[in-house]
């Protein structure tokens, strides 16, 4: 049964490195390159274009690739920016005032990415103009949160359904979501209501806490976002006591006082003998010079 | 013939004392001896050039085993420098009148091997050039810091051991027919000697207060040695039997390098009316003593952890008893401690050339096992080695490693041979003292 | 160009961005308190907004991620103020893909064949259940290897995380020895490093360039996370084992998952390696459990060389 065993992990050994092997010779290298497109709490919105490179197995950012970026058209009047990425691969790029009629004429956007001097786009974006809104009721102890998205369409702005929405609390480089679900769908009205289940959640000094709701990546709007601080959070005073106590981790400004008495005492005792035996020997010198 | 003691020979007449054991001109051997010595030493030094401009990367250490044998070797020259302390400290406290002879031996031993255990450490630092910082932003809770302090107090103490015994000897040599730069060395060192009452008795004074100072002084800087590795949670250096354990070995490893010392310096320059059979002999019993203590605690060492074989010590432990490193270890133990214990059980094997060869038996297996404190550990650590390259599994010192660790123990012989070329080797002034003494 | 230093508050009111702004290039909020400083270039650039709106904002601004300012020295081994970092790794979730390391090395320019992430293949005895296990540094809150540091040269900062001073570690090992988890490595030979990358001024928070004769180690991507961003290897990571968060806002996310720490611990019964010696990680373990993967499908990316240490 073991023997089996050794034979059964022996094959698979062979069969990953045979696959390796087979994977190294090959080593198809694809270039992946995205647009994303930004909406923060419907005032500034950017571009964010990322360029990776698929080597086999092993995907890696690649840097100082540059980019034209164009708004629907590729032709120098509509061109946005041109970008070179840093080295996560990633450039990000603001709309300039100059394509202000070019914006304001249509109701969808697409966004065209280009290296320069090639005539096919590398990658192409689709964004419909978009706004949210977020908003808060509380009674009978019972808070909520409603998030509206409207669409821009013929001139007017109307409910955009079926949006796939994170709402939740703001958190490092997340959001936690405010009630059972991790995301909520808006529905005909192009509005979602998350009943705050989050109690007891730390907040900061005041209690404060930043709700956010936000759509990732969508189809049709790219990435919104909105935001808003309600005092629904624990006070939390920041303790910082933990760092600033006495530790032999601390730092040399914090040694334990025991330390401090115990290594002061036995070298101050022993430098002390070693001083007074130096002068022991200036005296042996002095007697020996009052001699002669 | 039956045991030689000094009360058997015939009193020496101090001038012949002193002509006997003032330091005399390298012979043909000397030369060859000494320049050996320089060349290992040099070759040492084009070594550590060579690490200086690559980088830590010319030895083999890497990331699992990143200390090796500039840390043994540390190790092993701090144990080897306790001796001072023993001979001259604790022997004379106890009022152990035969051991006069052999006192300056075991301080010039201490100190030269302090000045180069203080060397490879620096030799051991990825950024030598950084050192002051120890000085500037050095963090008192780090035993690394115990053992600078420790180490440079051991080496003032050691020092002054060796200074003030050597003050009336120099009064000797200025008066002698040494070469004038030599001169100019001895009367700045020591005119101011006139060998006054009261200069002995301050002197005697101040000996006195060093011997006590020493000893508690020479526990510390084996035990907080011990404590760079007692320190951590590693298999095989966890161990609250440490610093006695250390301690132990460091005092057996001293006098077995003291009584190689006393044979050499006995057969080169004669000595054998100063360093007799009796030295021998008492040095013997004291060996064997201390390859017993030893030998106790690495059974309590080993023993204990080897009986709950923790799943962490049973790699390491299997390593040392059945695994790769089994033959470097029981060279160490058997070498090291069984067989000098047996042969110096017997009178016959505590005359001269059987101890010496005890002796030398003594220090290499010493070294070994200093080895084997600090490298099987590092090969066992807690989690499997993982995502490295081959070469990080495995430990054996480059030329480098094994250049700059000779060229260091050759550093500390030559420290010693420049000694005795300048110093008498065997206190003249306390021998011709006792001989009064005796009559 | 002259750095106008202005609080993150004032900078917040004075600008028309919202407080969403643009401290994240992916929209996230700011985690900055509001004592954090960020120096502006004082050159405006106009700007489109969504509603077709002409804006003005900082040029600092319009990099990938927003330029901050230089850290000094002691600001750096203070740590972000308010926070305290923690990491949960999914063991359910790993299948030694090694995304985490190969990102890891790359931001940190580590030198090949060097890893600060090691992904381990654990059976913790005879009859149990392989499993891989991805190591960080754990940034212990009673650090073995911060303890013997003679000089200062790492050191544990008020936001949790223990970071290493590359300017002042003099190489002596010590904390490499220390350390139970076997997570510090070292430069023993001058760091493969692109030249502009070797120029940089060291930082404690990106932990680049590393230099020859110092150790590194992993360092919780501080720079990331004043940017709002998570750790490479958090990102990186398409299992999603990884999680990271800020202790005190009792959240831990991977990115797509977002829970609540104390509830994640509770549930899945997470924990940390070595209790028993007391070093106090943080970072938390989730039992391999309910597996998302078998463990034979990672052994095709294990190291050549860990194939007979199994």
């Amino acid at each position: 049964m073991k023997k089996n065993k050794y034979i059964l992990l022996l094959s698979l050994f062979v069969l990953a490195y045979v696959q390796q092997a087979a994977a190294q010779e090959k080593e198809v290298v694809k270039e992946m390159v995205r647009l994303k497109y930004y909406n923060d709490s419907n005032r500034v919105q950017y571009l964010l274009i990322e360029s990776l490179l698929r080597k086999g197995n092993n995907v890696a950012p690649q840097q100082n690739k540059a980019y034209e970026l164009y708004l629907d058209s590729k032709d120098n009047s509509s061109l946005i920016a041109k970008v070179v990425t840093d080295e996560a691969g990633r450039a990000k790029s603001f709309l300039p005032p100059s394509l202000k009629d070019a914006w304001d004429a249509g109701a969808q956007h697409t966004f065209i990415a280009v290296e320069p001097g090639e005539e096919d786009a590398k990658t192409e974006l689709e964004v419909a103009k978009a706004k949210i809104s977020i908003d808060t009721t509380s009674d009978e102890g019972t808070r909520s949160i409603t998030v509206e998205v409207q669409k821009y369409e013929s001139g007017k702005w109307l409910p955009a359904p079926e949006v796939e929405l994170k709402v939740g609390i703001q958190r490092l480089g997340a959001v936690l979501s405010a009630g059972e679900e991790e995301t909520y769908t808006t529905d005909s009205s192009g509005t979602v209501t998350v009943e705050f289940k989050k109690d007891s959640l730390p907040g900061d000094e005041k209690g404060n806490i930043v709700l956010a709701a936000k759509a990732e990546d969508n189809d049709q709007f790219g990435n919104l976002l909105i935001t808003k601080t309600v005092p629904w959070g624990e006070k939390v005073k920041p303790d910082d006591s933990f760092f600033h106590q006495r530790a032999l981790w601390a730092t040399k400004f914090h040694t334990p006082i025991w330390l401090l008495f115990m290594a002061y005492s036995i070298v101050i005792g022993v430098w002390a003998t070693i001083i007074y035996l130096i002068f022991q020997i200036i005296k042996i010198k002095k007697t020996g010079q009052s001699v002669s | 013939m039956t045991t030689i003691n000094i009360a058997d020979t015939t009193p020496v007449p101090a001038e012949q004392i002193a002509k006997d054991l003032l330091p005399q001109k390298f012979g043909r051997r000397g030369m060859i001896w000494t320049s050996v010595l320089i060349l290992l030493f040099l070759t040492g030094i084009i070594a550590y050039f060579r690490q200086l401009r690559q980088g830590l990367v010319v030895t083999s250490m890497r990331d699992y085993v990143s200390w090796g044998i500039y840390i043994s070797n540390f190790v092993f020259f701090v144990a080897i420098s306790l001796v001072g302390s023993l001979i001259t400290a604790v022997f004379r406290l106890a009022n152990v009148k035969w051991a006069t002879p052999l006192t300056r031996i075991a301080e010039i031993i201490a100190v030269s091997a302090i000045v180069f255990a203080a060397l490879i450490i620096i030799v051991d630092m990825g950024r030598p050039e950084r050192m002051l910082n120890l000085f500037i932003y050095g963090r008192i809770q780090s035993p690394i810091m115990w053992d600078v302090i420790v180490i440079s107090t051991y080496f003032v103490i050691s020092l002054l051991l060796l200074y003030l015994p050597l003050l009336p000897d120099l009064r000797i040599l200025i008066n002698s027919k040494a070469p004038q730069w030599l001169k100019r060395l001895y009367r700045f060192q020591g005119s101011f000697w006139k060998g006054t009452a009261e200069q002995f008795k301050i002197s005697e004074r101040s000996i006195t207060i060093l011997c006590i100072a020493i000893i508690p002084v020479a526990f510390s800087i084996h035990t907080v040695t011990s404590w760079l590795f007692a320190t951590t949670y590693r298999p095989g250096w966890d161990s609250t039997n440490f610093g006695a354990y250390f301690i132990s070995g460091a005092f057996l490893v001293g006098s077995g390098a003291v009584v190689v010392a006393m044979y050499v310096f006995r057969k080169y320059y004669h000595l054998e009316k100063y360093i007799t059979e009796m030295h021998f002999e008492k040095m013997g019993r004291v060996v064997v003593l201390l390859c017993l203590l030893y030998l106790y605690f690495n059974i309590n060492e080993y023993m204990v952890p080897a009986f709950k074989m923790k799943k962490p010590e049973e790699a390491h432990l299997g390593g040392l008893f059945t695994g790769e490193f089994a033959p470097m270890f029981w060279f160490a133990i058997v070498v090291g401690m069984i067989i000098p214990i047996i042969i110096l059980l017997f009178k016959k094997g505590r005359k001269p050339l059987p101890m010496f060869i005890t002796g030398i038996m003594i220090v290499v297996g010493a070294w070994f096992k200093r080895y084997l404190i600090v490298t099987p550990t590092l090969l066992h650590p807690f989690l499997p080695m993982s995502d490295v390259p081959a070469a990080y599994r495995h430990y054996f010192p480059s030329w480098e490693e094994w250049a700059i660790t000779i060229g260091s123990l050759a550093g500390a012989l030559l420290v010693m041979t420049f000694f005795v070329r300048i110093y008498p080797i065997i206190p003249i002034q306390e021998t011709i003292s006792e001989s009064h003494e005796e009559e | 160009m002259e750095n106008k230093k202005t609080s993150r508050r004032e900078f917040l009111a004075a600008t028309i961005l919202a407080s969403a702004g643009m401290a994240g290039c992916d929209g996230e909020n700011s985690p900055f308190t509001p004592e954090t400083e960020v120096a502006l270039t004082g050159e405006k650039v106009k700007l489109l907004s969504v509603k077709g709106e002409v804006i003005e904002v900082d040029r600092a601004f319009l990099k990938p991620v927003p330029d901050l300012p230089r850290l000094t020295n002691s600001e750096e081994r203070k740590g972000i103020p308010g926070k305290k970092f923690v990491m949960v790794i999914d063991l359910a979730r790993c299948k030694n893909l090694k995304k985490c390391q190969q990102a890891c090395n790359h931001m940190h320019y580590l030198h090949p064949g060097q890893s600060w992430i090691k992904v381990h293949s654990m059976q913790d005895g005879e009859h149990t259940a392989p499993y891989w296990q991805p190591t960080t540094c754990m940034h212990c809150d009673e650090p073995p290897c911060v303890k013997v540091c003679p000089v200062d040269a790492t050191f544990k900062r008020q936001d949790g995380i223990v970071a290493i001073d590359s300017n002042r570690c003099i190489g002596c090992r010590f904390c490499m020895a220390a350390c139970p988890y076997s997570t510090r490595v070292f430069n023993w030979e001058t760091p493969a490093l692109p030249e502009e990358v070797a120029k940089q001024h060291y930082s404690i928070e990106t932990s680049v360039p590393q230099k020859r004769g110092t150790v590194g180690k992993c360092d919780f991507c501080p720079d990331m996370v004043r940017k709002g961003e998570l750790p490479h290897c958090v990102s990186a990571c398409p299992n999603g084992v990884f999680m990271f968060g800020d202790m005190n806002e009792d959240t831990v996310t991977n990115g797509a998952d977002t829970f609540r720490f104390s509830e994640l611990i509770k549930d899945k019964a997470g924990y940390r390696l070595m209790e028993d010696l007391g070093t106090k990680p943080s970072v938390y373990y989730l039992p391999p459990v309910n597996r998302n993967f078998p463990f034979e499908s990672g052994l095709e990316n294990q190291n050549l060389n860990d194939h007979d240490h199994h």
